[in-house]
């Protein structure tokens, strides 16, 4: 099963980024005080935001770039005191070796396909048990056989699907034990990466969030979006912990449930109206820099958090024909 | 009015519309449809007539309001299953959905069993299900030790129904295969996946050695599968065991030493009722514990949850058979009031009320695992029931 790849394939987008800026940095291409923000960098490199700001942090890590008074970074180490130079990116002519490139535009084929058969696997898991068949699966996609199996180990390892003992790919169904135990999971791992985040949360950002939610007119806008808030609170807050390895825990552990939640709300069923709430809560004692009341806060929301979600995968049963959608996810015993 | 027909009667609409003076609709559908429709489209109704159970779903998805018990007028003549959770201190209290953890509204706006002004359904009607058996199968005259594990009895192989609904037959299901020794549950009343893959496992092995004719949704076809002679042993509820014809002389209610699947039924007010729509709901709630509709369930073989009116509409003769489980001193007519449903002589199965709500083994519920369960059983009946054509 395992097979060894050329390094540069393996490594993980944002230390794909991370290796093309810092090779820029060295060559002095991009000079200090260069002004650098996710958005232009993406689009230079082809590829989404989050692996950039992934690979600024790490250079930030690295003393090579630093925070300053406006938007992004400066190239420079912290306190030089350089003037801001806001050009162009994409003007600059960065140097982006062969190499970095194909591997950037390969795993953006490789990982468009693994994002879409991880949420349409996802959304299926309440559904019951499914079967993949990997030609309809290669075929829906125009990809080769290679790609399916990575896109298929990758779903295994992330616990998404298991191997049948007559070797058939079968997405598990998502049962009210693995939304309890996956709960357990959150409440054990997220208020401590609030804590392991500590400083490093990103404070503006959530008392921007608390400005803007505060502005709320409650007669005539509608309630906050609260998965919106739960993407500030990722960003902000708990992908910020110096521990990658609990980070990357922490995001797999939610990925089934927030696919559940998705399809549930996706089946007309009424939206949480206090969850929105509870996330300023949150976010205020974040703002407040009271860490340690905000991680027993969450630890406890989670808590309550499972009894809702456990009651609302029970009316999943009345819903017989589950809108799936794609060819290569069949019904287990059809 | 949204439920079902096991207490959607016409007579009980007429009589009802007559004695408040306003109009009243019934609109009667089977357990899943009506349980969906509850919960997605609470403004198609107004007052919600089905069981403890659901509210698992329905009350979860805010389609329902509190009723106040303090406008009730009913409520102090309801009685302790519900309150307390038992018909007395030495009743068996059963495991699962257990309608007193489902009855008062919590503070937090949750279903509890601690007391509180508001409530989530009025207890109405109930009963204690078991199977039925022909007893011609099982040791002629002689009454065996009866059992669940009856179900899958050899002599029974092939001619075995149970009930279409993963609330109810799966639990038929568990209390045999328990009662038998096959499986054992930590908690039969919430399984964990891994007892319900053992629990379909079983039933598979059963299908394929030949047992199940098929599964049904409705009494009436309980009735005909008991009537046609295609059946030994079957879920069975109250109303079916008196559609029985000429099959009354050998089909049997049974009392299984395990106890029984007990449900319990009540009515809820929809959330948009108000003003003098939530006014007619309350009149209604009280008119229906009053004693006439509980008459009428009664001549079906279900139970109401506030006896003290009821005397007045039900005959001595009625009261001994249906409630006090003595030998019927005359000829008892039906829910139709004409129908001779019992005869003379007759002993209700398991004796008096009393008796048998000290019984209880397990409720009609909607676990944990509801979901995930459904799905299994879909399965299971859909190939019972492939195979029965």
């Amino acid at each position: 099963m395992t097979r060894r790849r050329a390094p540069v394939e393996t490594s993980k987008r944002y230390e794909l980024v991370a290796t093309a800026l810092r090779a820029n940095i060295a060559s002095g291409r991009l000079e200090p005080g260069v002004v650098l923000l996710e958005g232009p960098i993406a689009a230079v490199m082809k590829t989404s935001r989050a692996p950039v700001q992934a690979a600024l942090r790490i250079l930030e890590e690295e003393r090579l770039v630093h925070r300053f008074d406006g938007r992004g970074f400066l190239v420079g180490r912290p306190g030089s005191r350089v003037a801001p130079i806001r050009s162009d990116i994409a003007a600059l002519g960065l140097r982006i070796s062969d190499e970095i490139d194909s591997a950037l535009q390969n795993r953006g084929l490789w990982e468009r396909v693994y994002d879409e058969v991880e949420a349409a696997v996802a959304a299926c898991l309440i559904f019951g048990e499914f079967r993949i068949i990997e030609s309809e699966l290669g075929e829906y996609y125009g990809v080769s056989r290679t790609v399916v199996r990575d896109v298929l180990g990758r779903l295994h390892e992330r616990g998404l699907i298991a191997k049948t003992p007559s070797s058939r790919w079968v997405a598990g169904a998502l049962t009210a034990e693995s939304v309890r135990e996956r709960f357990q999971l959150r409440q054990l791992l997220e208020p401590e990466a609030l804590r392991l985040a500590g400083d490093r949360i990103d404070f503006d950002r959530i008392r921007r969030v608390l400005r803007h939610e505060s502005a709320r007119d409650p007669a005539t806008q509608e309630p906050a979006d609260w998965s919106q808030l739960d993407r500030e609170l990722m960003d902000s807050c708990i992908v910020r912990a110096r521990n990658a390895h609990l980070v990357d825990l922490i995001r797999q552990n939610r990925v089934p449930l927030a696919a559940a939640s998705r399809a549930l709300t996706n089946l007309g069923l009424p939206a949480d109206e206090i969850a929105a709430s509870e996330y300023v809560m949150l976010f205020e004692l974040i703002a407040d820099r009271a860490i340690d009341a905000a991680a027993i806060y969450w630890r406890d929301h989670l808590a309550a958090l499972a009894e809702k979600n456990l009651a609302r995968l029970k009316i999943v049963a009345v819903i017989t024909d589950p809108p799936i959608g794609v060819p290569y996810l069949t019904s287990h015993d059809g | 009015m949204l439920g079902t027909d096991i207490s959607l009667l016409e007579p009980v609409r007429i009589r009802a519309a007559a004695d408040l003076g306003f109009d009243i609709e019934f609109e009667a559908l089977d357990f899943p449809s009506c349980q969906r429709k509850a919960a997605l489209n609470p403004e198609a109704y107004d007052v919600y007539d089905q069981c403890f159970h659901n509210l698992a779903i329905v009350w979860y998805w805010g389609a329902l309001q509190p009723v106040d018990t303090d406008l009730l007028k009913c409520w102090d003549k309801v009685g302790p299953l519900t309150k307390q959770g038992g018909v007395d201190k030495y009743a068996n209290r059963g495991v699962g959905d257990v309608p007193m953890n489902k009855l008062y509204v919590q503070p937090d706006h949750s279903l509890g069993p601690g007391a509180t002004r508001y409530i989530a359904m009025l207890p109405t009607v109930h009963n204690f299900d078991s199977f039925g058996y022909d007893m011609r199968v099982f040791n002629g005259k002689v009454r065996p030790r009866e059992s669940w594990g009856m179900l899958f009895d050899p002599r029974a192989r092939g001619r075995l129904a149970l009930v279409d609904e993963p609330a109810i037959g799966l639990f038929d299901a568990a209390l045999a295969a328990e009662a038998m020794g096959v499986l054992k549950f930590d908690n039969i009343g919430n399984m964990t996946p891994a007892e319900l893959t053992a629990l379909f496992a079983f039933l598979r092995a059963k299908r394929e050695e030949g047992f199940f004719v098929r599964c049904w949704r409705t009494g009436n076809e309980a009735a005909s599968l008991f009537r046609q002679g295609d059946i030994a042993v079957q879920s069975m509820w109250s109303p079916a065991y008196y559609e029985l014809g000429a099959a009354t002389e050998f089909v049997r209610e049974s009392t299984p030493e395990e106890g029984y699947r007990a449900w319990h039924g009540g009515l809820s007010v929809a959330r948009h009722v108000a003003g003098a729509e939530l006014r007619m709901a309350y009149e209604y709630m009280d008119w229906w514990l009053s004693g006439w509709a509980g008459a009428v369930m009664a001549r079906q073989g279900y139970y109401l949850s506030a006896v003290s009116g009821l005397k007045a509409h039900l005959s001595a003769a009625e009261w001994a058979y249906w409630y006090d489980g003595q030998e019927a001193p005359e000829d008892l007519v039906g829910v139709d009031g004409h129908t001779i449903v019992v005869r003379k002589g007759a002993k209700r199965s398991g004796g008096s009320y009393l008796e048998r709500a000290r019984r209880i083994a397990v409720w009609n519920t909607v676990m944990d695992e509801h979901n995930y369960a459904s799905r299994l059983w879909s399965r299971f009946v859909a190939e019972v029931n492939r195979r029965s054509r």
